[in-house]
């Protein structure tokens, strides 16, 4: 059983006010703040908010994160804090403000339309009716499910389902989402369709949103920060273009040829991934980009060539066969830290 | 309380889902309430015995307002509980119930109140009636007992749903409980007077079962229902099934927490 | 050695051949605990209803035991060989790993009713056996050697009828996937098994011959064994169970068919 990471992991609503005196200038004024001070209040942080998404092979710990996130798995040792509370007591008040969506368990209710989940959980959450009918609006646009919300949850496709899902989680208007791999099973369109769901939400809300994922397309669509974890260790924090370039500051190019290509000729011009008689991808590093490409478009045989990250697979790939122990530090040959 | 109060607001809209998962899941209710007819078999049973001669005060009139009344009671107060948890447990899907800002149990006893309506629908005005032909003279439509009596009712209730929790939260730490289950309910069967009245038991018998709570859940509101006990007896017996009810909610609830725990610890 | 140290000595070998066998003698132990109280708690509604009055449809207690001796056997077989198998075929239903089983080239039915035995439940049989000899001690006399052979046949037929019932269960669960309650049914219905069929009358005893054969899996082989069973009851007998399985094979079929040939 993978063991859960020592984390503090601060989340939306973390503010620090400060009662600072006002002072002013002048006799007058000094003499009055004998008697009475004035007090300004100082909004140092406000409303930190983010996207997280957690990476990492199988077994590296991710659900089990979640789950200690959400309260669900008590920790072995150290100290976990979302928003302020202690998951792993369970307070009514640390429940309210999150939601955890796991694409296997659902908490639709099987025999029943959705309409039903969604009034269940309102009473449950002590949601008043207008928030209700205003939230219910804004999810049933979001998520295109006013035609299907009335149907047995039993007789939805699984990509329906997910959405109505999606609902209920987020009817309470949680400050927190923990979503663990939401778009397994589904079909591409739909997997978009989530995505881009989960991002509007989080462009309009500003919650934070801690999210699992197989999907590399996933964690790249949705979030502009990522910790990397492995064997349940902190890998990497910070941005996923800036881990790509630092792992594999290299690019790849994807040739279409009339004619075969000779294989030392093309060495001369980078690493020779794949060649067979129509097409070759080659690997070249990010300053030898342009002088590449230019020297490929320039011979006839090549019909159709394409420039491509590195598939973020591999990227994880190679960077979980470095040492345990070495963290991976932002930023390729010239970039600055993110 | 105000977790309580919390959840006292949020029952209503509980019954109200559990009434119609309830009616949803039709082909399931009919089975449990067919399980809970099997007073009539009993009453078939025991009517043959009694043709030749009556068995202590029971004769075929008496059986009948007994099973009758057996039936109804055990309609209202019948949970299917220990099933549940241990499925919600086995399959993980405790998790999505833990996660509520409720607790699970206030979920569960909604579910279980919901479905008494539609069980007790089809049987209890055929028993009822069938009750007030056969017992005529027995059955006191005084308005004494008939307080007592839905007294007991609740009790009877509380006492089942808190022992079924209990069982059913024996499945944290056991693979299945429903092993436990089955020893349960063959005392229950036996010694809740539900196959037979226990003023006919042997006299060492009806020593042991006058001290088991299994009485309290069905022979006690059944003896209220068709005047077999006395009002001042009745009290006294209505004192004692709530202080089992209270105390097995007290045991019930303390080891859904240790359960909870556990299932926390391991893996939920 | 002194009578203490081979008292000593007999001790610790107890002990370890305790500890070797535990695996299954404890189940042997508990399982064998359990039904001599399962008996006996069966027994005192028949013993209030029989016991030191008139016999009711020409039943005593002393021959109602019979009965309930036959039903406890049949429980053993139930719950140590039907029982365990069935029930794991409805998780696989639920789990969707049936398919695995039907994959292989061998029939399905056949797979899944010998997957799983609970071999200690044969202390049930030495239960059973038990409140026989009680049960004709009281009577005064032996069963003849013919009547245990008819007897014997007919729990037999018995087993047949009650797997062929637990097959229909079973083939419900492609349809009602959540069987929990269904077995609870069966396991009530099935108590009731325990008294003589034709203590009932009327409509309950056409019911509980005809269409649940309760009679059929105790009341039978009880009458036989005190040779009391006319022989055409026991050949109707027989052929019924054989229609009976038959019937139960073909819904079978027809759940696996319909299952195979449903989409995800």
């Amino acid at each position: 059983m993978a063991q859960a990471p020592l984390y503090s992991i601060e989340v939306k609503g973390l503010s620090k006010v400060y009662r600072v005196h006002e002072r002013e200038a002048g006799l007058a004024a000094a003499l009055r703040s004998v008697f009475r001070r004035r007090y300004k209040a100082v909004h140092a942080v406000e409303d930190l908010s983010f996207s997280i998404g957690f990476l990492g092979p199988n077994g590296a710990g991710k659900t089990t994160t979640l789950k200690v996130l959400s309260g669900l798995l008590h920790p072995t040792s150290g100290d976990v804090r979302v928003s302020g509370h202690v998951p792993q007591r369970r307070e009514a008040d640390f429940l309210k403000r999150i939601t955890l969506v796991m694409g296997q368990k659902q908490q639709l209710l099987w025999d029943l339309p959705p309409v039903e989940t969604f009034s269940l959980n309102r009473a449950i959450y002590g949601i008043s009716g207008p928030a209700f009918k205003a939230t219910m609006a804004e999810l049933e646009e979001l998520l295109d499910i006013a035609r299907i919300s009335s149907k047995p949850t039993r007789q939805l496709s699984l990509g329906e389902r997910m959405k109505c899902e999606l609902a209920a989680a987020l009817l309470h208007q949680p400050e927190v989402l923990f979503l663990d791999e939401p778009t397994i099973g589904l079909d591409v369109s739909m997997q978009l369709g989530v995505r881009e769901f989960i991002r509007r939400y989080n462009e309009r809300h500003g919650a934070t949103v801690v999210l699992t994922s197989h999907y590399m397309d996933d964690v790249a669509a949705l979030c502009p920060r990522v910790i990397i974890i492995d064997q349940g260790r902190l890998r990497y924090d910070g941005d996923l273009p800036a881990l790509v370039r630092s792992v594999r500051p290299h690019k790849r190019i994807a040739l279409r040829t009339s004619a075969p290509l000779d294989r030392a000729a093309l060495e001369r011009i980078g690493g020779v991934l794949e060649l067979d008689p129509a097409r070759a991808v080659l690997q070249v590093p990010q300053d030898a980009l342009r002088e590449a490409v230019g020297h490929l478009l320039a011979r006839p045989e090549v019909t159709d060539l394409t420039v491509e990250d590195p598939p973020l697979e591999e990227v994880m790939r190679e960077l979980f066969s470095h040492k345990a122990d070495e963290p991976v530090t932002a930023g390729g040959p010239e970039e600055k830290d993110a | 309380m105000s977790a309580f109060s919390r959840a006292l607001q949020a029952y209503p809209t509980l019954l109200r889902v559990g009434f119609a998962g309830a009616l949803a899941y039709r082909a399931e209710l009919l089975i449990w309430m067919l399980t809970t007819t099997m007073p009539l078999v009993s009453l078939a049973l025991w009517t043959a015995v009694a043709e030749s001669a009556p068995i202590g005060r029971f004769g075929a009139a008496e059986f009948t307002a007994y099973f009758m009344a057996a039936l109804i009671v055990r309609q209202l107060t019948g949970s299917w509980l220990v099933w549940e948890m241990n499925m919600d447990i086995r399959s993980g899907s405790l998790s999505q119930r833990l996660l509520k800002p409720i607790h699970p149990l206030f979920v569960y006893s909604a579910e279980n109140l919901a479905a008494i309506p539609l069980r007790a629908l089809l049987c209890v005005p055929i028993a009822a009636l069938a009750l007030a032909a056969a017992g005529g003279e027995r059955f006191q439509a005084a308005p004494a007992p008939l307080a007592i009596f839905a007294a007991a009712l609740l009790g009877a209730w509380l006492l089942n749903f808190f022992t079924m929790a209990l069982i059913g939260s024996l499945a944290f730490v056991m693979e299945s409980s429903t092993a436990v289950f089955q020893l349960y309910l063959a005392g229950f069967m036996i010694f809740a007077g539900y196959l037979v009245p226990i003023e006919l038991f042997p006299p060492a018998l009806r020593e042991i079962a006058a001290v088991l709570p299994f009485r309290y859940t069905l022979a006690f509101p059944v003896e209220v229902l068709i005047g077999l006990s006395g009002p001042r007896a009745a009290l006294r017996d209505l004192a004692v099934q709530w202080a089992y009810a209270a105390a097995t909610a007290a045991t019930a609830l303390w080891a859904w927490r240790a359960g909870v725990r556990r299932f926390a610890a391991f893996g939920g | 050695m002194t009578r203490v140290r081979y008292l000593r000595l007999l001790g610790t070998q107890l002990r370890v051949s305790l500890a070797l066998g535990m695996q299954y003698r404890w189940e042997f132990l508990l399982d064998g605990a359990l039904t001599v109280l399962f008996a006996f708690i069966g027994v005192i509604p028949l013993y209030i209803a029989l016991a030191g009055r008139p016999p009711v449809g020409g039943w005593t207690f002393e021959r109602a035991l019979v009965v309930v001796g036959w039903f406890t056997w049949l429980k053993g077989i139930l719950d140590g060989a039907v029982n365990p198998s069935l029930i794991s075929v409805v998780d696989r239903i639920r789990q969707g790993t049936l398919d695995f089983t039907l994959l292989k080239p061998a029939d399905a039915q056949f797979l899944v009713s010998t997957a799983k035995f609970e071999l200690w439940k044969l202390v049930d049989v030495a239960v059973a056996i038990g409140i026989f000899v009680y049960a004709f001690t009281a009577l005064g006399r032996a069963p003849a050697l013919a009547d245990v052979a008819l007897s014997l046949a007919l729990l037999a037929v018995a087993t047949l009828v009650l797997y062929s019932v637990w097959i229909l269960v079973i083939s419900a669960a492609f349809w009602v996937v959540r069987l929990d309650n269904l077995t609870y049914l069966f396991n009530s219905i099935f108590d009731f098994a325990r008294w003589p069929a034709t203590i009932f009358t009327g409509f309950w005893r056409i019911l509980f011959t005809l269409v649940i054969p309760l009679a059929l899996m105790t009341t039978y082989p009880a009458e036989a064994l005190l040779g009391t069973l006319a022989p055409r009851t026991a050949a109707l007998a027989g052929l019924g169970a054989v229609l009976f399985a038959v019937l139960a094979r073909a819904v079978w079929k027809r759940a696996i068919g319909r299952y195979t040939s449903a989409s995800s």
